[in-house]
């Protein structure tokens, strides 16, 4: 099957680089005709009832992190917050 | 013989009956880095601070404090796995300046049991291959064939026990990335059962499949440290709720009545003739000291590999959704717009391998292909762990080849996605069926390669494939895991 890489990489928010772009879609073809053989099943998805999840209760907790921790790794940081790109004109 | 070249458990009662100090201990195994680092490269980064950590405990010792057996055991943490105040990376150039503000939950018995951390090993960028060749940082090389790849994704932490760069390792599994590296390198690793070790802490590349565990130089020693990370944990949603025996406690290595389980299907074409002689040979030694044999079928193993890289790239591309150059990690430099920033970022962040799993993800759960390919997934899926609940009303273990081949060439399948994946033809039905499953030495090829088999347990039965598997080392009288080039005034290789 041919994979609309330009498209699937735009989803992915990745950029492919021209000269990649082949070699990408010979790859991706051959994988995906590869995953594609599969058998037909009849049957549904259904939850696990023998295995429920345990859920735990809703509460608040205090988190044990100081804020200039979180931001420690941050790329870009002003006043204790993080700067993005200006989104809204 | 040194120090590094001992197993945990010789060196816990070593230390114990105060024959040798963790301070010795340390010097050894890093004095061992020193000299087999630059021919294996390991390691990611090392820790600077294993001797204030070995000097506390020689002194908790000597004051008559009470500790773990584990105590003083230098230790190699894969670097997927968060580690408080130490650079973890995933092998990624995403990731590359990364200092976790906290411990992943396995960290806590880790240090509470006064292991030392030696530091962060190799591995495929995110966990994605099977040859740690995908890494950003440097290639690891096996210790018995430097040309060859030590598998993967765990491939540092693989690669550092055979080499005695580190006593015992912590790797992580998603689809044969503790069990192949092992098999590889000719170690003993564990992939314990899905729930049983918390993935809090764990940079998640396909949650449901994800389970981290233990590489070591025996059956014992992944015994002694499975038993220290295993059990419950609030902070993960999927960790099981039940009681987690202490392993040592039952292995006795009787595998006398022991109903082995030999699925056809993994036996096949794929696999290399001196793979399944050695593996048969084993089976066999098994079943002369009372081990009862029987052939089984495990008919959907030949969607496994289909199903697998659906499942764990869809989830992939969720997960990896998050490093955005955002909140931490790289983010490009230059960029008019959020969405110039986010695709810049990713690009330049993510290897090549990384991105085609992000694509095969972003594909197989896009609009119009989510029914014939996620969906159909998860069935098979089900099937394949019913076939594995069936199989396992009529035997115990199941033993099977871990690689279809022993360790291949460096360069040698990295051009090629398609023959890379099937090098976890045997280990993907595990994790897809959530179960335990443990990789021992088991000869060598004619090279001199390590070859590995994989013994398979039901849910929640690591004490029956550890006894299983301890039954069989002592039939062979124990495992020589590290090669002469790498054991005492070696470092010759």
């Amino acid at each position: 099957m041919k994979i609309d890489i330009a498209h699937i990489a735009k989803l992915s928010r990745l950029r492919i680089e021209s000269d990649k772009m082949e070699k990408f879609e010979t790859d991706m073809s051959a994988i995906v005709d590869m995953v594609d053989r599969l058998p037909e099943m009849a049957e549904e998805l259904a939850l696990d009832v023998e295995n429920p999840m345990h859920l735990r209760t809703d509460e608040a907790q205090d988190h044990k992190f100081r804020r200039d921790e979180m931001l420690s790794n941050a790329p870009e940081v002003q006043s204790g917050c993080l700067v993005v790109p200006k989104t809204v004109e | 013989m040194k120090l590094f070249e001992k197993s945990a458990a010789d060196l816990s009662a070593m230390l114990q009956n105060k024959e040798c100090s963790a301070v010795e201990l340390t010097q050894d195994v890093l004095a061992q880095i020193d000299a087999a680092e630059p021919k294996v490269g390991a390691y990611v980064t090392r820790c600077e601070d294993c001797f204030e950590q070995a000097k506390a405990i020689d002194k908790a010792r000597l004051a008559g404090e009470e500790l773990h057996p584990l105590a003083g055991i230098p230790i190699g943490i894969k670097d997927n796995i968060s580690t408080k105040g130490i650079r973890t990376t995933c092998s990624s150039h995403m990731l590359d300046n990364y200092i976790p503000p906290f411990d992943a939950s396995v960290l806590q018995p880790v240090r509470k049991a006064g292991m030392i951390i030696t530091g962060k090993m190799n591995m495929d960028e995110f966990a994605m291959g099977s040859s740690t060749e995908t890494s950003y940082f440097h290639q690891t090389h096996n210790p018995h064939n430097l040309e060859c790849v030590p598998g993967g994704s765990s491939g540092g932490s693989a690669a550092a026990v055979a080499a005695g760069e580190a006593i015992l390792t912590l790797g992580s599994d998603t689809g044969g990335s503790i069990r192949q590296p092992a098999s590889l390198c000719g170690v003993v690793g564990l992939k314990p059962t899905y729930g049983s070790v918390s993935r809090y802490g764990l940079v998640a590349f396909a949650s449901s499949l994800d389970q981290i565990g233990p590489l070591g130089k025996s059956v014992k020693d992944v015994a002694m440290l499975q038993s220290l990370i295993q059990g419950h944990d609030n902070m993960d949603a999927t960790s099981a709720y039940r009681s987690y025996p202490n392993l040592l406690d039952k292995l006795d290595g009787n595998v006398q009545g022991l109903r082995i389980g030999v699925p056809k299907e993994y036996f096949g074409a794929g696999i290399d003739k001196c793979v399944k002689e050695a593996v048969y040979n084993s089976i066999q030694m098994l079943e002369k000291n009372g081990a009862i044999v029987k052939e089984i079928s495990l008919p959907s193993t030949d969607y496994a590999i289909n199903t697998y890289y659906i499942i764990a790239s869809a989830e992939a591309s969720s997960n990896l959704a998050r490093f955005d150059g955002v909140r931490y990690g790289y983010r490009t430099d230059s960029y008019d717009s959020l969405t110039e920033m986010y695709e810049k970022t990713r690009s330049e962040g993510f290897g090549d391998e990384v991105k085609r799993r992000i694509m095969l993800g972003t594909f197989v759960l896009s609009s119009g292909f989510y029914d014939a390919y996620y969906k159909k997934a998860k069935l098979v899926q089900r099937r394949i762990a019913q076939e594995f609940s069936a199989a396992f009303q009529e035997c115990d273990v199941i033993i099977t080849p871990t690689s279809p081949s022993p360790a291949f060439r460096i360069g040698e399948n990295i051009g090629d996605p398609l023959k890379m994946y099937y090098n976890d033809v045997c280990t993907v039905t595990v994790n897809i069926a959530g179960l335990p499953a443990i990789s021992v030495p088991c000869g060598k090829s004619s090279d001199g390669l390590p070859l590995g088999m994989q013994l398979i347990g039901n849910k929640f039965a690591e004490q029956t494939i550890l006894n299983a598997a301890y039954g069989y080392e002592q039939l062979v009288g124990g495992f020589q895991v590290i090669p002469e080039a790498f054991c005492t005034g070696g470092a010759n290789a």
